[in-house]
């Protein structure tokens, strides 16, 4: 019998030696139950940008976990985030995607919330229940804890994290960075939300592919939307970050940062060159210094784990569980404020036009992962382990005096195999103490 | 602009035919896959362009749908569609490789009104696709398009779609409606 199959109590499921991987974590219902447990709602979630909420009684609705949140701007201006069940019979409270409001009146029996949660009255107070109840105890579920990272929101279920900005880290906080460097942010009204049949892991771990790209993407490529010296599969840079955060993709050089500024200083003109293109303004002495001296030669895609990815596009895209077989996808866009009309029009068509159910690269991605997510549930298929191996105990991480590092290399598997071995310490660490003790911290040396 | 009431019955009944008789025909070219040929009855202007729907209390239902310089599914000039289309010629386009099979209804074809060429009309649609052994969607809707008449026929000048899901149940959406 193959040994990969018998979990042991330190290494059940990822083999982070080997980079093989127990398929059946995208497939069994009871670990897709702990994950909700564990991970979604321990964890920090992105839930809303602050520029979709802007004035008081706005609201967007939202995921964490399985658990539907109304994401509010309340009377005093703070943002919010409330379980949307009513404490009643556990009724929603709210049914639109966004809106406004003046409160959350529930559809079932009329109780009525507060835009703080509060629960502020219901029909029969007096008669019925001859005021014998404690409203104050039978509020909206409020999430533990609320932070708002440069507009973009996060909320935690779990009193025991962390705050917000110790959990990102510096690699998260730089995923995060390299999208506001641009400016003051403003989501373009209209998030892209499909559903695809697949493991919600298969989606994040794609983010980190590189490997991918010419084959299911192979029509794109064949089109000229997408070049092989823009994947820059021999120049790709990874950095890890503690919990599990990540940016994978490609590096560009000091000489074609060089180039880049001898184009500006010199004012030479033609086509922009690939590394020009993230609206990242790298040659900004702030920005440089803003994003250190390893993270602004990052073109990569930014992972802040559980499940946000940061896209090169002015977009972000969640990753939301709806079941061990279903995931629905969200994207938001989001552009400087001081973009010209003409520069926006321009972002708006590039990020309709590439990821999104019609976008033409994304169109290939799903069947990808909702395949591997049938492999996953074949009762022989799924005894065999999968292979994260590429790369393994090849590379180098190089340390910045800054104390910044990053892996320098080809295209690899560093970035997926960070994220299953983050995933594992998240899922067998009982609290946020355990967890706090028992993370790996991004590696040193050889990798 | 001629509002349809305004034309006389006979007129209306020609118009009706010739308008969806060019529905029909131009439904079985993307039905047969025949996408070349599609695209040569857009005209060079055509706006194709499919909003994002989403819920909203009956109170701001008039803001249910994306404004045209906000986000939406598709928002195409005919380069874009062309581009669609070659997509499926090159190769690697694995979302319609193997191909899905799709079966397009129109009904409730109302002409809305003429202006000089240029016929704008209402109608519903049913998009029924599979593929492989057991995929299937289903995307029912309201289009408003404008029919434009050339010395060739029809030229199709705009294809707004309000689809009626707002999370989209499938996996892409690598058909064109
Ligand atoms: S369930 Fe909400 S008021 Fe009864
Ligand atoms: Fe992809």
């Amino acid at each position: 019998m193959n040994t990969a199959l018998q979990p042991s109590t330190s290494m059940p499921w990822f083999d982070v030696n080997k980079g093989i991987l127990d398929r059946r974590i995208f497939a069994d219902p009871a670990i897709y139950k702990l994950e909700l447990e564990r991970i979604f709602a321990r964890g920090w979630n992105f839930v809303a940008h602050e520029s979709q909420i802007p004035a008081t009684g706005d609201f967007f609705m939202s995921f964490i976990g399985e658990d539907q949140v109304i994401v509010v701007r309340d009377r005093k201006g703070d943002v919010q985030v409330l379980i949307n069940s009513c404490p009643h019979r556990g009724n929603t409270v709210c049914r639109a995607e966004q809106g406004h409001t003046n409160s959350f009146f529930c559809s079932y029996h009329g109780w009525n919330f507060d835009l703080d949660g509060r629960l502020v009255g219901m029909p029969g107070e007096e008669a019925f229940y001859r005021k014998d109840i404690d409203k104050a105890a039978w509020g909206l579920t409020r999430a533990a804890q609320v932070t708002s990272y440069r507009g973009f929101v996060f909320a935690t279920l779990d009193a025991a994290a962390p705050p917000l900005e110790e959990y990102l880290g510096w690699v998260g906080r730089l995923g995060l960075d390299m999208m506001a460097s641009k400016g003051e942010l403003e989501v373009v009204d209209g998030v892209v939300k499909n559903r695809l049949k697949c493991n919600w892991k298969l989606a994040v771990d794609n983010l980190y592919d590189w490997y991918h790209v010419g084959v299911s993407h192979g029509s794109a490529m064949r089109l000229g939307l997408l070049t092989t010296e823009g994947n820059a599969p021999d120049s790709q840079m990874v950095i890890l970050g503690e919990y599990g955060h990540g940016i994978g993709g490609p590096g560009i050089s000091e000489a074609q940062f060089a180039d880049m500024e001898s184009r500006l200083v010199h004012g030479k003109a033609g086509e922009p060159q690939w590394y020009d293109r993230t609206g990242i303004n790298r040659l900004s002495a702030e920005v440089r210094a803003e994003l250190g001296p390893v993270g602004y030669r990052s073109l990569g895609h930014p992972s802040i784990f559980p499940n946000l990815w940061i896209a090169l596009t002015n977009q972000i895209c969640l990753r939301i569980p709806r079941g061990p077989f279903e995931t629905e996808l969200w994207w938001f866009t989001m552009v400087p404020k001081s973009l010209t009309a003409e520069q926006r029009r321009e972002a708006v068509f590039v990020a309709t036009h590439y990821f999104g159910p019609a976008g033409l690269l994304e169109q290939d991605d799903g069947e990808n992962w909702s395949h591997s997510t049938r492999g996953a549930q074949g009762s022989v298929s799924q005894r065999r382990p999968v292979n994260y191996a590429m790369g393994i105990g090849q590379d180098r991480v190089y340390e910045d005096s800054s104390g910044q590092s990053a892996i320098e290399t080809v295209v690899n598997e560093h970035g997926q195999r960070w994220t299953y071995q983050a995933w594992q310490e998240w899922m067998l660490a009982e609290d946020w103490d355990a967890l706090k003790k028992n993370h790996s911290q991004p590696p040193r040396g050889s990798v | 602009m001629v509002a349809a009431v305004e034309l006389s019955i006979s007129e209306r009944v020609q118009l009706q035919f010739e308008v969806e008789q060019f529905l029909y025909f131009e439904a079985s070219l993307l039905d047969e896959r025949k996408l070349d040929e599609w695209l040569n009855l857009c005209a060079e202007d055509i706006h194709y362009w499919m909003p994002i729907r989403r819920t909203t209390t009956a109170k701001e239902v008039a803001r249910e749908f994306t404004a045209p310089d906000a986000m939406a599914f598709f928002n195409d000039n005919k380069a874009m569609l062309a581009l669609r289309v070659q997509r499926l010629s090159v190769g690697r386009a694995w979302a319609e490789d193997p191909p899905s099979r799709t079966r397009r209804f129109v009904s409730n074809v109302r002409v809305l009104d003429v202006v000089g060429d240029d016929i704008r009309i209402g109608l519903n649609f049913h998009l029924y696709r599979t593929r492989l052994d057991s995929e299937e969607d289903s995307w029912y809707g309201r289009r408003e398009d404008v029919l434009r008449r050339t010395p060739n026929g029809f030229n199709l000048a705009q294809r707004h779609i309000f689809l009626d899901q707002t999370v989209i149940l499938a996996q892409n959406m690598s058909n064109l409606f």
